[in-house]
């Protein structure tokens, strides 16, 4: 899987293995479809707590190098608040969520 | 044992949920979603960019390294990299080319034959439902000239100031044809900020049937979601409906808001050019407004390597 510099912050594997029981291409699209859902929102995540001033820097950089966990230590030093735990927080919740949605199709008759 | 997934059930609850949240980035970070999209990367789409840039890199170092010279680029790559899905630049012009076999060399109407041709060609790139004719309506124009429309005022005060992009656009000084789309700044909503932004006008005062089935078809078209689509460039938007017009003497068919022509980049001197405007099939409300730039059936994918 190629690498963006919050993967470690989120674990998005974990929701993986409950994809399981499908075949691998809709699991793969499943996967596509949910991964983009978390950039989405850790993207908007950033950007809110990050002043105006920095987007098109950080943007810039992002661009560049999306793998790049110095990227971590730039919005450290440019956001009041703990981005770290706030995107820990933030893939905790969408993953709940992402869970609840993987359980209730269990249940949804086809 | 546990219960089976519904698979389509399953799907159709992630899309939306993808969809929604691209569109509540969008709405608050507009300058930063065009800045990536203007670099080539949707943002949901960051890790094939990434895994292209890796591509890249691996395949230079590789290349410096090879001592063969029937090396095979592809075979070197890593996985990621073969399974990368179709680029908008490649979109754009698989689109050019189709479109051009398919519509008249002149700005003229369409027969259904060339209608459903487009709507399949739309369909195969674009992965979505649209057609001229939908539940049995359709517009006097389904391929035409679109012109350059100005911001509409969302509630009443509204002014050019409080829209974010394309300000030297300017703001109609009246209301458009379906009226405010919120009664107070307190009740514009992200998806009504996101209607005014790529909006369309179409002349349905020109419709055979408008003033005799004016209650049904003024409910109909409000804020009807349509694609509108440059043969001349490939580039796809969808937009909703909210105003009326051109005039037939301007020559031209449509109308566009300073955001979707700015996407489009629908004008020539004089300030029109040709596109194809389809309704968009999409009772549950899936499709996001906005530039077009992968396949909604077959969204990018996560890269394995």
């Amino acid at each position: 899987m190629s690498k963006i510099f919050y993967d470690h912050l989120i674990l998005i594997e974990e929701i993986i293995p409950q994809l399981e029981p499908l075949d691998s291409e809709s699991r793969d699209e499943l996967i596509g479809i949910i991964d983009a859902t978390f950039h989405h929102q850790i993207l908007d995540l950033i950007l809110t707590h990050l002043p105006k001033i920095h987007h098109e820097d950080f943007l810039t950089r992002f661009h560049s190098t999306p793998h790049d966990e110095a990227l971590l230590d730039y919005l450290e030093a440019r956001i009041d608040k703990n981005i770290k735990t706030e995107i820990q927080s933030l893939a905790q919740k969408l993953k709940k969520e992402i869970l609840s949605e993987v359980k209730k199709s269990k249940h949804h008759h086809k | 044992m546990s219960p089976a997934l519904n698979t389509d059930f399953l799907r159709s609850r992630l899309k939306l949920k993808s969809q929604q949240s691209e569109l509540l980035l969008k709405t608050r970070h507009p300058s930063a979603v065009a800045f990536l999209e203007s670099a080539g990367v949707r943002p949901g789409s960051i890790r094939k960019h990434a895994a292209k840039l890796l591509a890249a890199g691996s395949a230079a170092g590789t290349i410096l390294l090879s001592p063969s010279p029937n090396f095979s680029l592809r075979t070197a790559l890593p996985p990621a990299s073969q399974s990368v899905s179709i680029s908008p630049f490649d979109l754009h012009n698989n689109l050019i080319s189709q479109l051009k076999s398919q519509l008249p060399l002149q700005v003229s109407p369409l027969d259904e034959n060339q209608e459903n041709h487009i709507s399949q060609t739309l369909h195969a790139n674009y992965g979505i439902h649209a057609s001229a004719v939908l539940e049995g309506n359709r517009l006097n124009r389904s391929y035409g000239l679109i012109g350059a429309e100005q911001h509409l005022p969302r509630y009443p005060g509204d002014s050019i100031s409080q829209h974010d992009q394309f300000q030297k656009s300017g703001i109609t000084p009246g209301r458009g044809a379906w009226g405010y789309f919120a009664p107070s700044k307190l009740a514009l909503t992200p998806d009504l900020i996101e209607k005014e932004k790529y909006y369309v006008a179409v002349q349905t005062l020109y419709l055979p049937d408008w003033s005799t089935r004016l209650p049904y078809l003024r409910d109909w078209y409000k804020h009807r979601k349509v694609v509108v689509v440059n043969p001349k460039n490939g580039k796809a938007i969808v937009a909703v409906i909210a105003d009326s017009g051109p005039a037939a003497w301007t020559g031209k068919h449509f109308g566009g808001s300073p955001e979707v022509m700015g996407y489009l980049e629908a004008k020539d001197g004089k300030q029109r050019g040709p596109v194809v405007l389809f309704f968009v099939d999409d009772p549950q409300n899936q499709v996001p407004l906005g530039p077009l730039e992968y396949n909604l059936e077959n969204p990018p994918q996560l890269m394995s390597s």
